[in-house]
């Protein structure tokens, strides 16, 4: 258990910048995503803390010690690969061992510390076995039993579900959370995958091309993204994005006139330097409504298609020329195709600036813990 | 799914393939049959392919006692020696070269050293080279330091053929070790050395144990080496040569020395094919 501190840690291979001035400070005990599309830098990042990339430039502390030249056998820290790396002539018995006999722990103690890790993650039938006689779930949980057995002090994930089918994942992503809580450690966890990020994380690091976009919370992430990026990135199905023209800026907000015509208020931090520009309007699909009160934005909605998850239903049309994605409650009268209104409040509304920078919003839903 | 195929046309395969076993097979049962005979039936024409089989000419190999008084004329042989020659220098090329080409091939497969594909290039074209280009000066040079004739310059010179076949096969073995593992096993706590001891190395034996076999038979072959740079510590190719004499002509023990020479690979690959195990690497990773 341990806090992992990156101060401006960048990577370059050769001349090309992978990465660039990273700062951030992870406490004991969080669980930590870092998310972002692929090429982001992510996973470097993780192998960087890791030991397995040279660190180019900054400094990695891991428990308030600079850890740059250290090894990756003497950091002390577990990891579990994409790929799982299961030592292939090695039961599963074996695999588990082999952490504790690199750090010499005696033979008494290594089946100890063996038996408790398997009955833990439920394989203590499976201990006999060799790697290429397990399933995929199963050897996922050997490699995750291994990085744990040594107790270390960060656990270090690289996508580590990203090879198991659907319904796996999920029950995987249960029992990482899980593991997290019974252990308490330091748990960094890379993804590109937002759903994970959000179910999984006290804290959501994004990245792209090499730098960090956004660090909060995913309620933070949810409501109150710093850019347009993240606002597409985090959330399924992705935020709409509605060109518009900053009208005015006042005590209550901006107003924008959308490129579809309406006007909106939208209550946002003011900023008069913007009035006459052109801003995008951001609003998640779940946040529009077929019921329209007088404040609300009204769009009219070209249908294309309609798509039913049971629960839910989403519809798919253009609002003149933008793609729009939005929940209906109730599906029965959206059937087929044809024209469509949809409503949304102004106060759930996001702006971005041409650069993709967020205006700060001034009635983002409290935090849900 | 199985393919069917019409009876003719499975006959004609069968029968091409038995051709082609047969022009394959024949110079092998020529030389064994040849190794059984007596002089007087080797020289035979139409020859004999029904005869009564000796084990004499085997007898005269090996029997350094008698003199090789056979049945027909004397000849003195002494089998044993390049037999153990070859043994040895074989042997020792052998462990010489995984010594050295195993962790030549491990940082050739894993590490971002300068010019490495020129490297690895520059030891593959000792095997463009030929051998005799070489053999020629290696042979004074071989005098005037010591070498000449000695197990030691032998197994040295070997390194030529051997070395570059092992660098270039456990690169290729290594290559197909994920890497990921070494890296598990490094974030694991095993330093370098004994990821290698530990990792590595048993997930390599099958393929070295079988790129030791190749590159065994290639030193057991080779002749024109140890024509050249040994006379006491000549190689059984060399011995089989001196069989050969330009008055009597000893085909028939001639045979039976080549049927010991092709024996005891034939053992070794026996032996060895139990190790290699097939697909050691599956289900490491994915």
């Amino acid at each position: 258990m341990a806090d992992v501190r990156l101060e401006g840690l960048s990577k370059a291979y050769g001349t090309i910048q992978v990465l660039r001035n990273i700062d951030l400070v992870i406490d004991h005990g969080e669980f930590v995503v870092f998310v972002g599309p692929s090429g982001s830098g992510k996973s470097t990042l993780l192998r960087m803390i890791g030991g397995l990339e040279r660190i180019s430039g900054g400094r990695l502390l891991i428990d308030n010690e600079v850890v740059n030249d250290v090894d990756a056998a003497d950091r002390n820290l577990g990891m579990v690969f994409q790929s799982y790396a299961l030592y292939p002539h090695m039961t599963v018995r074996e695999n588990l061992a082999f952490p504790l006999r690199m750090a010499k722990l005696s033979k008494a103690e290594i089946d100890t510390r063996v038996a408790q890790t398997a009955s833990l993650l439920q394989m203590d039938h499976l201990l006999d076995r060799k790697p290429r006689h397990l399933s995929g779930g199963q050897r996922q949980r050997v490699a995750i039993g291994r990085a744990i057995v040594r107790e270390p002090k960060v656990f270090l994930f690289d996508e580590p579900l990203s090879n198991l089918d659907t319904e796996l994942r999920v029950q995987m992503r249960v029992q990482i959370s899980k593991l997290h809580k019974q252990l308490g450690n330091t748990m960094i966890y890379v993804t590109h995958d937002q759903i994970e990020a959000m179910t999984m994380a006290d804290k959501i690091v994004v990245l792209k091309d090499g730098v960090i976009e956004q660090v909060g919370s995913p309620h933070d992430l949810y409501h109150n993204p710093a850019s347009r990026f993240v606002a597409g990135f985090i959330g399924s199905p992705k935020m709409n994005f509605l060109g518009g023209k900053v009208e005015a800026a006042h005590e209550s907000g901006m107003d924008v006139r959308l490129d579809a015509g309406a006007v909106v208020c939208v209550p946002v931090e003011p900023d008069k330097s913007l009035v006459g520009k052109p801003i995008t309007l951001g609003i998640r699909p779940d946040d529009f409504s077929p019921s329209s009160a007088e404040k609300d934005i009204a769009i009219d909605l070209d249908l294309d298609f309609v798509e039913h998850f049971g629960s839910v239903t989403y519809v798919y049309g253009n609002a003149g020329k933008e793609a729009v994605v939005a929940k209906a409650s109730k599906p029965d009268p959206l059937k087929g195709s044809g024209k469509v209104r949809l409503a949304a409040s102004p106060a759930d509304c996001h702006l971005f600036m041409t650069d993709g920078k967020a205006l700060r919003r001034l009635h983002a839903p409290a935090n849900w813990n | 799914m199985r393919l069917k195929r019409p009876t003719s046309t499975n006959l004609i395969l069968n029968l091409l393939v038995g051709i082609c076993a047969l022009i394959l097979a024949f110079p092998l049962v020529w030389i064994v049959m040849t190794s059984l005979k007596q002089q007087a039936e080797v020289m035979t024409w139409p020859p004999t392919f029904l005869f009564v089989p000796t084990l004499d000419n085997f007898r005269v190999l090996f029997d350094v006692a008698q003199a090789g008084a056979t049945s027909y004329g004397t000849i003195k042989v002494d089998f044993l020696t390049p037999i153990t020659n070859s043994v040895v220098i074989a042997l020792g090329s052998v462990i010489i070269s995984l010594l050295i080409g195993v962790p030549a091939g491990y940082v050739l497969a894993r590490r971002d050293i300068p010019l490495k594909e020129d490297i690895a290039f520059f030891i593959l074209g000792f095997r463009f080279a030929p051998v005799l280009l070489v053999v020629i000066p290696l042979f004074s040079v071989f005098q005037a330091i010591g070498l000449y004739d000695t197990y030691i310059g032998m197994i040295w010179v070997y390194q030529v053929v051997t070395l570059p076949m092992i660098v270039w096969l456990s690169r290729s073995y290594i290559e197909e070790i994920p890497k990921d593992i070494e890296e598990a096993a490094a974030m694991d706590g095993a330093k370098p050395v004994r990821v290698v001891l530990h990792i590595v190395l048993p997930l390599l034996k099958p393929g070295l144990i079988g790129a030791s076999l190749l590159i065994f038979l290639l030193a057991w072959h080779n002749f024109a080496l140890g024509l050249i740079l040994s006379s006491t510590k000549a190689p059984v190719t060399v011995a089989l040569l001196k069989l050969l004499n330009p008055g009597v002509q000893f085909y028939p023990v001639m045979a039976a020395g080549l049927v010991v020479t092709m024996v005891i690979p034939v053992i070794l690959i026996v032996i060895g094919q139990r190790h290699l195990e097939r697909g050691l690497t599956f289900g490491a990773v994915k």
